[in-house]
């Protein structure tokens, strides 16, 4: 059968309409469910009568979360693991990024290259000898130790963005501010990162959601609960618990807001920041 | 700049430069200095414990006895094991499915969101929401979707009269990697559709008039121009994926660990399990070492697209 190029257009449109209900069902369905279990009583949750909304919704799950379990210690050092780890990016790839796209010295593609090999290592692949690399230095079981860890995948994502970023400047304005005297570390702070400053926030929140969602390092570099960060964290409620399900779901939501946070403000620089690699050009 | 100085008669004599200004003016000791973070945590973190990791793969390394060469002994072990040739094969199966789905999936999304269609903003956002969401949590949620007694699949299927009893999807040898793959595939799909998406909409829109006025129909026009228009970003795409999906730990960690009967278990988990709590770093090493030939020839190659893409 031959159809018309408007018909076909139409049934194509049709088709794409089934399929996007399909797709964003199953997209929040787990997510639905999430929200649900969180809000309901320990009755509404197990046994016959488990529904699938919450009869009469409350906050217990969440109450017990944050009075009972080590939830916002795990919270907060998952909060300053991410943080310092970020800012600590953020410097180290400014300067590196601004050394590779603007300073002519011999070696820069080579240096590049590498930098892609480093942030395409898979962490699976180090995290044996970085434990006992980081034991041998005193820095098991601390955050620094993980700050220090994850600034290995940090560093070359946020410095592969940067470079990217830096590139898009005209580089006149560099060349006159430097004619006006500046030197370059002031062209790099007065220009080139004002000029790339929301760039610079979307780097900043990729940086911090990989720390953030860490879980192979945090759980190989550090046992103690007191230093647990949130994915190694809140898993150990299953093993603590058997009615664990109604404050894990609380968890996980809470633990889900930050990054879900940053992309919804961020989204289209987080989106161009993370196809910039694959599509540009 | 002397002629300025001198037309307004302020005669500034010529500081000798300071020792900053000296170096801000040496290109090469700037970028050493500039890039001297860097190259530290670079090499301490990921060069060094990189060689280290395969060092310990010839080494026997256990707790309180000093680490010896044993040569290819731990490779002989693993494969002479039948267990570490399924766990291979699970690999395999794993990154494969799971890559593919994802591909199909991601694919389908981007098509339809690039559609001319009402309140497109609000679909694209909501479709790219697994990508927010960290993966550990995703684990424990689709852990709690599939409980046997209470979980969300279990009570759907139940009600819409397709099962008369609860299914425990994790522990069925039949169900498990499945259900394990249709996790990655829930949480990795968006990275799918932001590339394809952002791929779609570089495609001129000249060539698809273009082909209308001949006459091409919708699936015509997407096998002679969409999908030759992509062939870039398709590569890109699935090499990116392949590496991050063959060696994430999480899902697996935290759903199966390995069961049933290490029917889910995949080499980093198995690695995770023997270097950690069996305490046999060398052996765990050369676990991991296994699949790192294959990643070599991918990260070889998508270092050279990536750099020719960007130019740098």
């Amino acid at each position: 059968m031959q159809l018309s190029q408007e018909a076909s257009r139409r049934l194509s449109r049709a088709i794409g309409g089934g399929l996007l209900v399909v797709l964003i069902l199953w997209t929040l369905a787990p997510l639905f469910w999430m929200v649900s279990t969180s809000l309901k009583h320990q009755s509404e949750i197990f046994g016959p009568k488990a529904g699938l909304l919450p009869v009469q919704p409350t906050l217990e799950n969440y109450v017990v979360l944050l009075r009972e379990t080590n939830f916002p210690t795990y919270f907060r050092n998952s909060l300053i693991v991410a943080t310092a780890t970020t800012l600590l990016s953020l410097v180290i790839a400014s300067l590196g990024a601004y050394a590779l796209t603007r300073l002519k010295f011999p070696g820069r593609k080579l240096f590049a290259q590498g930098l892609v090999y480093t942030y395409l290592m898979p962490s699976s692949l180090l995290f044996i000898p970085l434990l006992v690399i980081i034991r041998s230095i005193g820095l098991e079981n601390t955050l620094e130790g993980l700050v220090f860890s994850y600034l290995g995948f940090s560093v070359p994502f946020c410095t592969w963005l940067l470079m990217g970023y830096f590139m898009s400047i005209p580089i006149e304005l560099e060349e006159s501010a430097m004619i006006d005297g500046c030197s370059r570390l002031g062209v790099l702070f007065r220009i080139v990162l004002p000029l790339t400053l929301p760039a610079l926030a979307a780097v900043a929140f990729f940086s911090f959601t990989l720390s953030w969602n860490e879980f192979i390092y945090a759980s190989v570099l550090v046992a103690d609960v007191d230093v647990r960060t949130i994915p190694t964290g809140i898993p150990n409620f299953i093993v603590e618990d058997v009615f664990f399900w109604g404050p894990m779901m609380a968890s996980t939501l809470i633990s889900a807001i930050p990054p879900l946070v940053v992309y919804f403000l961020f989204q289209r620089f987080l989106i161009t920041g993370l196809t910039l690699g694959a599509v540009k050009g | 700049m002397t002629e300025a100085a001198a037309s307004d008669d302020f005669h500034i004599p010529p500081r000798p430069p300071s020792r900053w200004e000296y170096i801000s003016n040496d290109v090469r000791t700037l970028a050493v200095l500039f890039l001297l973070p860097t190259i530290v945590v670079l090499v301490s973190v990921v060069l060094y414990p990189f060689i280290y990791a395969l060092v310990l793969s010839f080494q026997d390394k256990r707790p309180g006895i000093p680490a010896r060469f044993i040569g290819l002994n731990n490779y002989i072990e693993l494969f002479s094991s039948a267990d570490f040739l399924q766990i291979l094969y699970n690999t395999v199966y794993y990154t494969g499915f799971g890559v593919l789905i994802k591909f199909i999936i991601g694919l389908a999304s981007a098509l339809v969101l690039n559609q001319p269609r009402r309140f497109n903003n609000i679909y694209r956002t909501i479709l790219f929401i697994p990508w927010a969401v960290p993966t550990v949590i995703a684990s424990l949620v689709w852990l709690w979707v599939y409980d046997e007694f209470n979980g969300l699949l279990n009570i759907l299927l139940i009600r819409l009269g397709l099962l008369d009893h609860g299914v425990a999807w994790l522990a069925e040898p039949k169900y498990a990697m499945w259900a394990v793959i249709a996790v990655v595939v829930w949480n990795g799909t968006p990275f799918y559709t932001m590339h394809f998406l952002a791929g779609l909409q570089a495609i001129p829109k000249e060539l698809y008039e273009a082909a209308e006025i001949d006459g091409a129909g919708q699936i015509r026009k997407f096998w002679h121009i969409t999908v030759p228009s992509m062939s870039t970003v398709f590569t890109i795409t699935v090499m990116l994926s392949t590496v991050f999906t063959s060696t994430s730990i999480v899902v697996v960690n935290i759903m199966t660990n390995g069961a049933p009967a290490n029917l889910t278990q995949i080499i980093p988990n198995e690695s995770f399990n023997v270097a950690i709590q069996a305490s046999r770093m060398g052996l765990g090493s050369a676990v991991n070492m296994v699949l790192f030939p294959f990643l070599v020839v991918f990260i070889v190659i998508l270092t050279r697209r990536l750099l020719r893409k960007d130019g740098g």
